[in-house]
């Protein structure tokens, strides 16, 4: 049994002893250096630094070099391998250095052409962008979101590269995010196309993520919705004939195309609308094949969505609303770009959860801040990411108004509009 | 003042030459959007490979100026978004329209004279906005050929710059950049290009397009210095979407060749493709 074991761990191997750590360097957008150079002057710079706790990002070089062409040097999602928060040593790590560029075009539309009607189908995004640098590290999870669906990926990349026989081990490539409304579902879907084309860049050259509108697939002439869905699909098809570009199709609220299904047989929606629903499906199951394309869907209803649908979908993932503990931590971000931007001076320094648990909870001058905060963190709990974003910002229009204000009285404005949010709701509720 | 046409500007660089020169755009502006039935088939150019994939090919009897092979670009950007209905009159003709609808003055005698042709075109916003960005992205050009070697030149059409719905590629790597003195006439340069387009037919098979964004992409030294346009290290000429070559060529005894030039072929390596930070977007009327 232990030598089964030991062949195992042979088989599967740097598993425990070294942690694999992923190097993220924007290099700055009027850079020509070569990648190769540029990997050199960061090893150099990261042997200087031999242990680094948790994420890490340097901004500012003793290197002329690299000031003059890298923006930034991140040391990235630690999180999502190690549960606890402990010094890593950078010469044990296996690195992974991601050398990229941003793109800073905004989104090109992809229109379908139907005699003079220019509607548009679709966002067409070439990643990464500048649009959606830093997303991924404001969005925050409490289970393992993240990782999974990288490592889902990955995993789906391996299985294509190997060439495991797809008719006896099955994978979609397809992804589903569920929940309520506002809770960052596509905006992770994004986010993960961005960061997994960085993640990705030794093997592609770059990405591309189309947006598609579902509503526009819907052609006001009966019997041409079907044409419609094929047209987009051919369009995507060509970006994933290039062999070289990772195709992300992000389909979103997609419960307003394979709802209909079900609606069909109850006689309420009109049989054209079925035939949108077999095309994606069957699209779907076309461009599957391909192993540098991944699709994307999100969903507010999830009970909603056609079971043809979730089936194909390998990974169902619900995101609900954030937990106290995200919430500090969305939180904690808010306030930390704040204080960068001087609106809350002076700069105090706020404990995280994990810091306060180690002290106990125990209220002193340092800590005193930090637990307000986590009061508000744990009564705005049930409020979706989307709204907590936001509330920062209501909290300086209601309650300050002023250029700059102290930690404190910001804390008590950011309270107020908590419980004022909480109010509205009722309200809302009471109304119906 | 000079006309609408290039007619007169040619004549006016070139006066040994005879005016009939045939790059000149009004008979080619009866052609455009296939409408002529003229069926030019060139007879000494190449058919296209694959549908979609076309290449026309020219080459000059001499060297040419590094500044001529910048006009060429230029010249073949304005007749391509010409061409490919993203502006409604010809480059210079919307440019000569603008710049009298500019200064609101009036120009006694002179305006009268003139058609009163297009009174808003060139004045509206749209038309002043997408000359401005030409300009621009001819003024960049000219510094950008001024400072390295430039091998390749793209004009994209819609889509993104990774996959365009149409590209057009100016190859100038057979081209042997002489000196002022040794070279051939631009201008000369200039017409036995669209000549050799015009002979190709290259335009009038083509479908009419929605206006699109035009994107530019220069290719040169990874050292030039050039800092309006974006490096893009991992950019490969995309195969997607319609394609026109335009391979430049300079025949006879060439001294200065671009791979001569450089020495070894491995410094292709350091020649990267920069893009334009404008995306030009056309218009109609």
């Amino acid at each position: 049994m232990d030598e089964a074991a030991g062949d195992l761990k042979q088989a599967l191997p740097n598993v425990c002893d070294s942690v694999q750590l992923h190097v993220e360097v924007h290099q700055k957008s009027n850079s020509t250096s070569k990648k190769e150079d540029i990997r050199l002057s960061v090893l150099k710079l990261l042997n200087r630094h031999n242990i680094v706790f948790g994420d890490y990002t340097w901004t500012e070089f003793d290197d002329g070099f690299l000031n003059n062409n890298v923006q930034s040097v991140s040391i990235v999602d630690t999180e999502l391998k190690l549960k606890e928060r402990q010094p890593i040593n950078l010469s044990k790590c296996n690195l992974s250095i991601h050398i990229f560029h941003l793109n800073d075009e905004g989104p090109s539309t992809e229109n379908l052409e139907e005699e003079n009607e220019n509607i548009v189908a679709a966002n067409h995004w070439v990643l990464p962008t500048v649009e959606f640098h830093g997303l991924w590290e404001s969005l925050v999870y409490d289970t393992e979101v993240k990782s999974h669906l990288l490592d889902y990926v990955m995993t789906t990349l391996l299985f294509s590269d190997k060439n495991v026989d797809s008719n006896l081990i099955s994978w979609n490539r397809v992804v589903l995010l569920h929940g309520p409304p506002g809770t960052g579902k596509t905006s992770l879907c994004k986010a993960l196309a961005q960061k997994l084309t960085i993640r990705l860049s030794y093997r592609y050259r770059y990405g591309q993520l189309i947006e598609i509108n579902s509503h526009s697939l819907f052609s006001k002439w009966f019997s041409e919705s079907g044409k419609l869905v094929t047209k987009m699909f051919q369009k995507i098809q060509e970006l994933i004939d290039d062999k070289d570009a990772l195709v992300f199709v992000l389909i979103d609220e997609v419960e307003s195309l394979t709802a209909a299904r079900s609606a069909f047989r109850a006689g309420t929606e009109p049989s054209d609308a079925i035939r949108v629903v077999n095309a994606v499906l069957t699209q779907i199951d076309q461009i599957k094949r391909y192993p540098n394309v991944v699709i994307l869907t999100t969903s507010n209803i999830t009970e909603k969505i056609d079971t043809a649908f979730v089936d194909r979908a390998d990974i169902k993932q619900y995101i609900g609303p954030p937990s106290a503990a995200a919430v500090f931590r969305i939180y904690f971000s808010c306030l930390e770009e704040l204080m960068k931007r001087q609106i809350i001076y002076p700069r105090q320094q706020l404990l995280t959860l994990r810091e306060l648990e180690m002290i106990g909870y125990v209220e002193n001058n340092v800590s005193r801040l930090s637990l307000v905060l986590k009061e508000i963190a744990r009564k705005s709990e049930g409020l979706s990411g989307r709204v907590l974003r936001k509330l920062p910002f209501l909290a300086h229009a209601l309650y300050i108004q002023c250029p700059n204000v102290t930690m404190a009285v910001f804390l008590q404005a950011l309270s107020l509009v908590v419980d004022k949010q909480f109010e509205e709701r009722k309200k809302l509720a009471d109304c119906f | 003042m000079a006309g609408p046409g290039r007619q007169e500007r040619a004549a006016d660089l070139l006066p040994t030459e005879p005016v009939e020169a045939p790059m000149v755009t009004p008979e080619l502006a009866a052609g455009r959007g296939g409408s002529s039935a003229a069926a030019f088939h060139c007879p000494q150019g190449p058919a296209g490979r694959a549908p979609g994939c076309r290449s026309v090919s020219v080459a000059f009897p001499g060297p040419v100026t590094q500044q001529g092979c910048c006009h060429f670009a230029c010249e073949l950007l304005k007749h391509v978004l010409y061409q490919r209905h993203q502006l409604p009159l010809p480059y210079e003709q919307l440019a000569y329209f603008c710049r009298r609808a500019l200064p609101r003055q009036p120009q006694d005698g002179d305006a009268i004279k003139k058609k009163p042709h297009p009174p808003d075109l060139g004045s509206s916003r749209k038309c002043q906005q997408l000359l401005m960005e030409l300009e621009g992205v001819f003024r960049h050009l000219e510094a950008m050929f001024n400072l390295t070697l430039v091998p390749r030149v793209l004009i994209l059409l819609g889509g993104n710059a990774m996959s365009p719905k149409e590209l057009y590629e100016i190859n100038l790597e057979g081209i042997s950049v002489g000196n002022a003195e040794e070279s051939l006439q631009t201008p000369s340069c200039v017409r036995k290009l669209f000549h050799s387009l015009f002979l190709a037919d290259v335009f009038s098979e083509l479908q009419a397009v929605p206006v699109m964004g035009t994107i530019v992409m220069v290719q040169g030294h990874r050292d030039c210095g050039i800092d309006w346009f974006r490096p893009k290290l991992n950019y490969k000429v995309p195969a997607r979407g319609r394609k026109l070559t335009v391979n430049l060529s300079c025949g006879g005894n060439s001294s200065t060749n671009p791979s001569t030039q450089q020495g070894v072929t491995s410094a292709w390596d350091n020649y990267i493709w920069f893009q334009a930070p404008v995306t030009v977007k056309g218009f109609h009327e």
